[in-house]
């Protein structure tokens, strides 16, 4: 019968809350290029060095989970018809014990502070389960295109996961006996990459892929396959580490790691069969990202560095995307606000700009730009690490990183400006 | 249960998208006479599906079952909105401002898929319980390409 919860359609939370996520987000990204900046001579000769695990959380969660709260909490509350509960407490709450458990996690590890750690930890613990619980609540009434929706819920549980393993890794770091550490702190990455990040990119690109540019809808057959196998090979593996075979739980992720490959395969060929003409930075970032996916998948097949996967997967895919999404999201939430607000008002006096001019496309593809030579300054120095020339490189890939964030920031801050400009005008 | 509803306005959802899409090529070709004609094609098209909604679909949909009013009315606030960038986008075909037009567009475009999606998910879906017979009268009044 008629469902009636959900239907109000005019849920949409104050901009403020997905504006403060968004705009909190670029300073951690410069953070982590302030930290490759400074110790470039040790970040990327080994994953497990203090300041290349410092910069791995700045970025993944500092920067990508940060942006994505933000998106989910506007997500959820317009395209799923599906608002969070009490969304402006709730998004204060995370984002503060995301911010503070991300700089207080970040610097325990940077400088083995065991008081740091610890406190890292239980803020990110309590901001992120305020997090999964309110999102999940608003899950459970969203309505929408189902295969979507079924891919958000395995990433908020690949969320839940990344979590678990992330507290079991801290307590094993900090003293407590847990036996084949290594195996917990491969599956705290997988679930982080594969289940988190990698089921988000499949979910949102079903419903964003056929809506911005105007492309076909993704094949069935992969809608129906791509999100279960991910989530099925991390089940797998996750058990084979249970069981104490690591060597086999790394090879359970193959059909995770094929299924996003084939998801990028049929994004590249759907976006070429776009009908919307224009080349946009959002089209350069998702062309950029889908490369990347088949780019670190060869390399993980090939067994190659974990620092240079680390590279092409957080500095390329975990910034990178985001970003291409901001530079749609952001304008087009300020327009709409404005909008709604002027036809409220009725004041037609007022000349709204169009989303454009919140934030124009020239900047954004110079953004692109120093985005594209940081990419490829770090993924160089991730090759030649150990070689006199690889801090260097390093070096002035975190100086790209810097200012690719920075520009970022510079732009937000400009389309925030705009809309309180005209929000004034408005009264 | 029948989807004749949510089909056949999807299926004119995607009419509109076509055309919007074929305006931008035009735009980008920068080809005047026939960027005024697509946007002319739009505009007709678009103001002939917020029509038969509002003049059919909606008032006989919050007739039927009154928990859809509220979203009714949402619906139509952004029919508004729509309204207001068709004009502006007229108003930029005429005096041959290609900028504007590629944003307008642009906004335009991002309003229409965020909209699209919520009649598509919710109040489709919801007419077509509502209705039930009906439903094939008021679909009918569509374009029929």
């Amino acid at each position: 019968m008629l469902n009636t919860a959900g239907l109000s359609l005019d849920q949409a939370p104050p901009i403020q809350v997905p504006f403060a996520f968004f705009r909190v987000a670029p300073l951690f990204a410069a953070l982590a290029g302030a930290v490759l900046l400074w110790d470039g001579d040790v970040v990327l000769i080994s994953r497990w060095s203090a300041p290349a695990l410092a910069v791995t959380h700045l970025l993944a969660l500092g920067f990508l989970t940060q942006v994505m709260c933000g998106a989910l909490f506007q997500m959820l509350s317009v395209l799923a018809g599906a608002p969070v509960p009490r969304v402006v407490w709730v998004g204060r709450l995370t984002q503060l014990a995301l911010v503070l458990g991300c700089l207080t996690l970040s610097w325990g590890l940077y400088s083995n502070g065991r008081a740091w750690l610890m406190l890292g930890g239980l803020l990110l613990g309590l901001g992120l389960a305020a997090f999964v619980v309110a999102v999940g609540v608003a899950l459970t009434r969203a309505r929408g295109v189902p295969q979507t929706l079924r891919a958000m819920r395995f990433a908020l549980a690949g969320l839940v996961m990344t979590l678990v393993f992330g507290l079991v890794v801290l307590a094993g770091v900090l003293g407590a006996r847990i036996p084949g550490l290594a195996g917990w702190v491969d599956l705290h990455l997988s679930w982080a990459l594969l289940g988190w990040v990698g089921m988000l990119i499949i979910g949102v690109g079903y419903q964003v892929v056929p809506m911005f540019h105007v492309t076909p809808a993704y094949p069935r057959w992969l809608t129906r396959l791509a999100a279960p196998l991910v989530l099925a090979a991390l089940l797998a593996s996750t058990t084979l580490v249970g069981l104490g075979n690591v060597g086999l739980a790394v090879w359970a992720l193959l059909p995770a790691i094929l299924a996003l490959g084939a998801f990028a395969v049929v994004t590249l060929v759907l976006q070429r069969r776009r009908e919307r003409p224009r080349v946009d930075t959002t089209l350069l970032y998702w062309w950029s990202s889908m490369g990347l996916i088949l780019l670190s998948s060869a390399l993980w097949l090939l067994d190659g560095r974990g620092e240079v996967l680390g590279v092409l997967l957080l500095a390329g895919i975990g910034v990178g995307l985001p970003t291409g999404m901001l530079f749609k999201i952001m304008p087009f939430l300020s327009w709409f606000h404005l909008q709604h607000r002027q036809v409220t008002a009725r004041r037609f006096d007022v000349r709204l700009p169009h989303m454009q001019v919140f934030m124009p496309d020239g900047v954004a593809q110079a953004q692109f730009g120093t985005f594209a030579a940081m990419l490829v300054l770090l993924t160089a120095a991730g090759f030649s690490a150990g070689q006199p020339w690889g801090a260097y490189l390093a070096r002035a890939g975190g100086a790209g990183l810097i200012a690719a964030a920075s520009l970022l920031a510079w732009m937000q801050w400009r389309c925030y400006r705009a809309y309180l400009d005209i929000s004034r005008q408005l009264g | 249960m029948s989807s004749v509803i949510k089909d056949s306005f999807t299926h004119d959802h995607h009419r509109c998208d076509h055309l919007l899409a074929a305006a931008e090529t035009r735009v980008e070709a920068g080809d005047w006479p026939a960027i005024a004609t697509s946007a002319e094609g739009l505009l007709a098209a678009m103001r002939e599906h917020f029509r038969v909604e509002e003049e059919q679909l909606f008032p006989q949909l919050a007739k039927a079952f009154q928990p859809a009013s509220s979203p009714i009315e949402v619906m139509c606030s952004e029919h508004a909105q729509m309204r207001a960038l068709l004009d502006d986008l007229r108003a930029a075909v005429e005096s041959r401002d290609k900028q504007a037009c590629t944003g307008i567009l642009e906004t335009l475009h991002f309003l229409v898929q965020q909209h699209n999606y919520k009649e598509e998910t919710v109040l489709y879906p919801m007419a077509d319980g509502a209705l039930r017979e009906a439903g094939e009268r008021i679909a009918s009044q569509l374009p029929a390409e």
